[in-house]
């Protein structure tokens, strides 16, 4: 029977220093043989300093990295992450309900409080939105049938652009109120 | 992490600040660049967001985190291959009987080596130079301290190929580091020996240690 090569016994010992022997009978040939041989041991000692620098290098490494790279990260992942709905009709209601004072006071022309008319669809959903089992179908619109009309709008404390636009769902007519304490790029 | 489940996102932010060093840490040294690491952290707590709700909390969090930045740093790696890594044999390692592990380390004090530029650039080195199957195995296993069997998992192959990968590349890891201490600078005895050697003491093996007692994990 042949000897076992250097590898194949350090690699034996290389398991040892890694407990991945899991008490395998072999393991005390191995134990024991690390007891006698100061060769054996100083592998043993090698394997968990290579790790130890491997580790400590890495670490320091990542130390490195300024914070503000992961605050961006996080700014980033923040944004992806269930972010408040973007589409149109959750745009138009989340302004109603911090405009609704204004419309209410009469300031908006004529015209733009029967556009508004449009929007304000009822709170119960139509049957042609409910699903098989009873609940609702979130439908928005998808595309644009025509190019949309835009006009300015005086509203008070802002400016407004009124947006009629015919989509899947039929008219529709948004209000976009910019406030004028609204700075850009803050 | 339950108030992360139930959507809390501020709870989510927390596991964000307590891990995503830590798992730039291990996407760093799987990918060895810093924009590619950084990267892969942030899909990987897209990811983990995603699918937080699949979270059975059978493990720790960084447990299926580190798990998904692997998956990540691995497919990373697949699509943007920069160099075809040279491949030893991994199933006929009987082949480098002649090349066994060396039974010298830098003098047992890690902690003082690492204070060295040189030997940091030296472990940088000699990991760049790690096949990336290689690297991933040697960065799973000694900052995750994942089992052989778990990193075979990891890496779809068998334990015999990652005992294999990972005896080479401590091996290499030692080769490269050894080289150095064969020809140590002044500076770098310094370093080691903590000043002890001074600075007119010509560098030579003698002024290094050569092996320190074996240390259990901590």
């Amino acid at each position: 029977m042949s000897k076992p090569s250097n590898a194949s016994s350090d690699l034996e010992l290389m398991e040892h220093a890694d407990g991945e022997t899991g008490g395998q009978t072999g393991d005390s040939g191995v134990a024991a043989r690390i007891e006698r041989d100061s060769d054996a041991r100083a592998k043993v000692a090698a394997i968990q300093e290579v790790g130890e620098l491997v580790r400590g290098h890495l670490e320091l490494s990542a130390d490195a990295v300024h914070d503000a790279k992961f605050a961006a990260m996080w700014r980033r992942i923040d944004d992806q992450l269930g972010a408040p709905a973007t589409g149109l009709w959750s745009r138009v209601t989340g302004w109603f309900d911090r405009y609704r004072g204004h419309v209410i006071t009469g300031a908006v022309s004529a015209g733009a409080v029967a556009a508004l008319a449009l929007i304000l669809r009822p709170s119960t959903p139509d049957p042609g939105t409910l699903g098989r089992n009873g609940g609702v179908i979130d439908v928005r619109p998808v595309a644009l049938r025509a190019t949309p009309e835009i006009d300015s709008l005086d509203t008070p404390g802002g400016s407004s652009t009124v947006i009629n636009l015919d989509d899947e769902d039929g008219h529709t007519t948004v209000i976009w109120v910019t406030p004028a304490d609204t700075v850009e790029g803050i | 992490m339950f108030a992360a489940q139930r959507g809390d996102r501020d709870a989510f932010k927390t596991l964000f600040e307590r891990y995503h060093r830590r798992a730039y840490t291990l996407a760093f040294g799987v990918l060895r660049h810093q924009d590619d690491a950084l990267d892969v952290v942030q899909d990987a707590f897209i990811k983990a967001h995603k699918y937080l709700d699949k979270f059975e909390g059978n493990s720790s969090f960084y447990t299926w985190l580190y798990r998904i930045v692997m998956n990540l740093a691995i497919d990373h790696l697949r699509k943007h291959r920069r160099a075809k890594p040279v491949e030893l044999d991994e199933t006929r390692i009987e082949n480098d009987g002649d090349d066994p592990l060396l039974p010298r380390i830098l003098g047992g004090n890690p902690g003082r080596a690492l204070v060295d530029k040189q030997i940091r650039g030296r472990i940088d080195q000699a990991l760049d130079e790690l096949s990336e199957n290689h690297r991933a195995v040697l960065v799973m296993r000694e900052l995750e301290g994942l089992s052989y069997e778990d990193m075979a998992q990891a890496m779809s192959c068998s334990k015999g190929t990652i005992m294999s990968r990972l005896f080479h590349a401590r091996r290499n890891m030692q080769k490269r580091l050894l080289d150095l201490i064969d020809h140590p600078s002044a500076e770098l005895v310094n370093d080691l020996t903590g000043g002890q050697v001074g600075e007119d003491t010509p560098a030579n093996d003698e002024a290094l240690p050569q092996r320190a007692p074996a240390r259990s994990r901590s």
